[in-house]
């Protein structure tokens, strides 16, 4: 038994929509993706799958004191308890509503069972001219055992708005569980959306999070990605220009140790002209963890000027750490300045002799060049609580007291 | 930049792409062909024709079954018509075998040939000290220098005269780097292969001269199937070139080349290639599909250096590799890689690192004109035994013009974490003010882009033999015409 056998007989069960049991059907038939398939090359779902869950299982419901304890204390909180939400807040010019589903372009067989199996989620929608200060928190509590969950997510941004997110999914027991997320973002004109993510599950969760963002002219969008703890993720990050003057921002921190599993995949569509993005993804790889990175720039035909640079750095600082990473571009139009680069290594001797020399120890010399090199990135986030929570999170997988904030 | 500039600049690029390709002609020599198709048979008459013993007869009939297992891959980013295999002659020889006492006795036809191409074997001779071993339609017809080799002991040979008189070399290291069931192009070269070059360096030689080879596709509808074997021993050097030019053809000619080296403890191997195979025409009638696999293995503190200039062919399938298998082994990888009109190319290499302190390099530099696609794919692996080890990788684009297209697939694996690699993809055309720059000194946009592409290739070009980065740069003019010199 395992995904696979719960998924049929739950589709024996499950009342739903004749649409979303064509796609269910369609996917058994398919199955999961395997690393025959070129974007799981080197990720293997095969564990991951022989599990046996429970597909949207319900628990308890979340308390207050937990809220509390994973919020990072912002004002404005969606809240969501095994799927169903418990909490949102009344904000003027954004209407926040549960599950609603929607149309994507998005391509997979994981995301066609996203759209098979999702009632959950939220639905947003900014108005035009909206600025919004202070973050949107939302929090995905899992409290039943062994759960497969989907949400299905959509935030739709109204002209000239501004606003920010800080997304958590979180587990309340220690149990094995699986999320398969999908959020879709549409930026219209001249909008700033930033979004951040928080992935410090419990050990052995695992997680397949996708964010589609779709922008019109003049919008910029970032999204920030935190990888601590779980034991799979895997995210996919899609960007696509449809307008003149966009800018795509990504910044992605990785700590992984233990037997943890991380695979970032982004890839951003430059359909129009005049556009730019920028990717930044940092990687740590300690214990037997092992890190993935894909990151595609598609440059179409006669989307000139444009400015795409990304850039993956890997450390790797024990002997069974492993990175596989695939920057690509593939460009059509000739009128671009595109760059990639990629490195893999480990913190410099030098470096390190130099902080002892001056009487630092080996551990917090180590942890402070570390913390250097993954803070790059961490520097882009605007929001200030998450680049704390950065902060504390490395120096708490690095096992030091660093006693500084940058 | 005005607009009278950028006209300019369009006509330049619209010459670029004019260019038809120059050495389009066929030498009418009488061949000797066996009927179309690919079958047992056909491979038991290659087999029979070539004199071979049984080991070679069952060499190839394995490859042939392991052949028709496999499918043709499909994974590189470029589209054709998949060639018919039972629409290919798989063998030709030329009918009159010349005699090699000297030079004179050469078909004049076949001289006349390598003439037009700039090839004159006299003066190779003479002045170039290089030992040319000619194929042509895949049987060899000239050898030089052959006494030369001799006395150091070097064995510089056509693969087929390998076979009759070192028997035990071809068949100790045949297959040992790109083993037939490697890819479906290498099971179909295992099992046809007509001719090529066996080379062998003795122990601790150091080879007194470049060895080269040219080829050419003659024969109408004749797919060539290069076979190349290079020895080093331990503590030997050798450099060898390759060279590539074919004729006009309106079919598609198959080419599936393989090439194999193998580098013992301390040896050295430098493989310069420059290939122009018919790419085809404008629209992108016609042209060879190249789809070779180029291997060497390196043993301890062996080097392997790949150099390579890409300008013709329609659609190119190339990656030479390396498997440093010693310690202290060094791969290295040079590639200028030019597409234009509807070619399509997708090169790069690949850097197995097994043994500790391994090195290697890769500089790949992409030209996309017309309406061509240029790839860069390539694998850089470190094991997890490979302590120590170093890899630096650069791939730079070039686009000239706005239909064309370049893209980048690096795969990089690490699994030690002692070792360092760097990976560095760049892509831009050439700069509006650096043309400006030229312009402002006086030298024209024609003269400033030669002046450009010349300085992005330099590392390249740097890397290949003396001969050869003369005849290198030619190509280069050749294939960016109105461009370049």
């Amino acid at each position: 038994m395992g995904l696979i056998e719960n998924l049929k007989s739950y589709s024996e069960k499950v009342q739903t929509s004749e649409k979303k049991k064509e796609l269910l059907t369609s996917f058994l038939v398919k199955g999961f993706p395997t690393t025959k398939d070129e974007e799981w090359k080197y990720t293997s779902l095969k564990k991951v799958v022989a599990k046996e869950y429970t597909i949207e299982n319900t628990g308890e419901l979340i308390d207050s004191s937990t809220i509390e304890k994973y919020s990072l204390g912002f004002e404005n909180k969606i809240v969501f308890s095994d799927g169903k939400l418990i909490s949102s807040p009344n904000i003027e010019g954004i209407s926040i509503s549960g599950f609603s589903d929607f149309e994507d372009s998005t391509t997979g067989s994981v995301l066609q069972l996203n759209k098979a199996l999702a009632n959950n989620g939220f639905t947003i929608s900014v108005d035009k001219n909206t600025v919004l200060e202070n973050p949107i928190e939302i929090l995905f509590f899992s409290t039943a055992a062994n759960n497969f969950s989907q949400y299905r997510n959509q935030i739709s941004v109204g002209d000239n708005a501004e606003v920010k997110f800080v997304e958590r999914i979180q587990n309340t027991n220690d149990s094995t569980s699986m999320v398969n997320h999908f959020t879709q973002i549409n930026c219209a004109k001249n909008t700033k959306v930033e979004y951040n993510k928080i992935q410090n599950n419990t050990a052995d969760s695992r997680l397949i999070d996708t964010v589609s963002v779709y922008q019109e002219q003049d919008s910029t969008c970032d999204i920030n990605t935190l990888v601590f703890g779980g034991s799979f993720i895997r995210n996919n990050l899609n960007f696509e220009q449809n307008g003149s003057n966009c800018e795509s921002n990504m910044n992605g921190v990785s700590i992984l140790d233990d037997n943890q599993l991380a695979d970032n995949h982004t890839f951003v569509d430059h359909k129009s002209a005049h556009c730019r993005s920028n990717e930044m993804y940092k990687g740590v790889y300690l214990g037997k963890s092992k890190g993935v990175f894909n990151g595609k720039i598609m440059v179409r035909p006669d989307a000139q000027k444009i400015d795409a640079f990304q850039s993956n750095n890997n450390l790797l600082l024990s002997d069974d750490s492993s990175i596989d990473s695939k920057p690509q571009l593939e460009i059509y139009a000739d009128d671009v300045k595109c760059s990639h680069g990629c490195t893999i290594g480990q913190l410099d001797d030098d470096e390190l002799f130099y902080m002892r020399s001056r009487g630092i120890g080996i551990e917090e010399a180590k942890a402070v060049l570390t913390y250097a090199f993954a803070s790059e990135a961490i520097e882009n986030i605007s929001v200030e609580p998450v680049k704390l929570l950065a902060q504390n999170l490395l120096a708490q997988k690095l096992n030091v007291d660093l006693d500084f904030s940058l | 930049m005005s607009e009278q500039k950028r006209q300019s600049e369009d006509e330049l690029l619209e010459k670029v792409t004019s260019t038809e390709y120059k050495y389009g002609f066929t030498t009418d020599i009488e061949s000797d062909t066996i009927p179309k198709g690919l079958s047992e048979d056909v491979v038991r008459i290659i087999s029979a024709k070539k004199n071979e013993p049984q080991w070679m007869l069952d060499y190839r009939l394995k490859a042939y079954k392991a052949w028709l297992e496999m499918e043709e891959p499909d994974w590189a980013n470029v589209s054709y018509e998949k060639p018919n295999y039972q629409d290919v002659i798989y063998y030709s020889a030329p009918k009159q075998k010349p005699v090699l006492d000297s030079l004179d006795d050469l078909d004049p036809e076949m001289k006349k040939t390598f003439d037009k191409l700039g090839i004159s074997l006299d003066e190779q001779k003479k002045l170039a000290n290089v030992a040319v071993d000619i194929v042509m339609d895949s049987v060899s017809v000239a050898t030089s220098f052959k006494e030369t080799l001799a006395e150091k002991g070097i064995i510089f040979c056509s693969i087929s005269d390998a076979i009759q008189d070192h028997p035990e070399l071809v068949k100790k290291y045949l297959g040992t780097v790109v083993p037939a069931r490697d890819n479906f192009f290498s099971a179909l070269n295992s099992a046809v292969f007509s001719d090529g070059s066996f080379c062998y360096i003795p122990k601790g030689v150091k080879c007194p001269m470049e060895l080269s080879t040219y080829f050419r596709i003659n024969e109408a509808g004749t797919g060539q199937f290069e076979r190349t074997l290079l020895i080093a021993d331990e503590g030997s050097q050798v450099s060898y070139l390759e060279g590539c030019t074919a004729p006009m053809r309106d079919e598609n000619q198959l080419h599936a080349a393989v090439v194999e080296l193998i580098a013992m403890d301390d040896a050295d191997i430098k493989y310069s290639t420059v290939q122009n195979w018919y790419p085809g025409n404008a629209e992108g009638v016609g042209g060879v599909f190249n789809f070779v696999t180029k291997r060497g293995i390196c043993y301890k503190n062996a080097k392997i250096s790949w150099t390579q200039v890409e300008t013709g062919s329609a659609v190119t399938w190339k990656y030479p590799s390396c498997i440093l298998k010693g310690d202290n082994a060094i791969g290295e990888f040079f590639s200028v890689a030019v597409t234009n009109n509807r070619q399509q190319a997708d090169t790069g290499t690949k850097m197995i690192h097994l043994g500790k302190n391994t090195k290697s390099t890769i500089i790949a530099k992409g030209i996309s004109a017309g309406k061509s696609d240029g790839n860069y794919r390539g694998l850089v692996k470190i094991s997890k035994g490979a302590t120590n080890s170093r890899n630096f990788s650069q791939c730079d684009s070039l686009l000239m013009g706005d239909k064309c297209g370049s893209h980048t697939f690096p795969y990089i694996e690490v699994k030690n974490n002692s070792s360092k690699v760097e990976h560095e993809a760049t892509t831009s055309k050439i700069g509006e003010d650096q043309i400006f720059y030229c312009n402002q000194r006086g030298i024209g946009t024609e003269a400033a882009i030669a002046l450009i592409v010349n300085g992005y290739c330099k590392d390249v070009l740097n890397q290949l033999p003396m001969e050869f980065a003369v005849e290198a740069q030619k190509l280069l003019e050749i294939s960016l015409e109105g461009s370049v010199g």
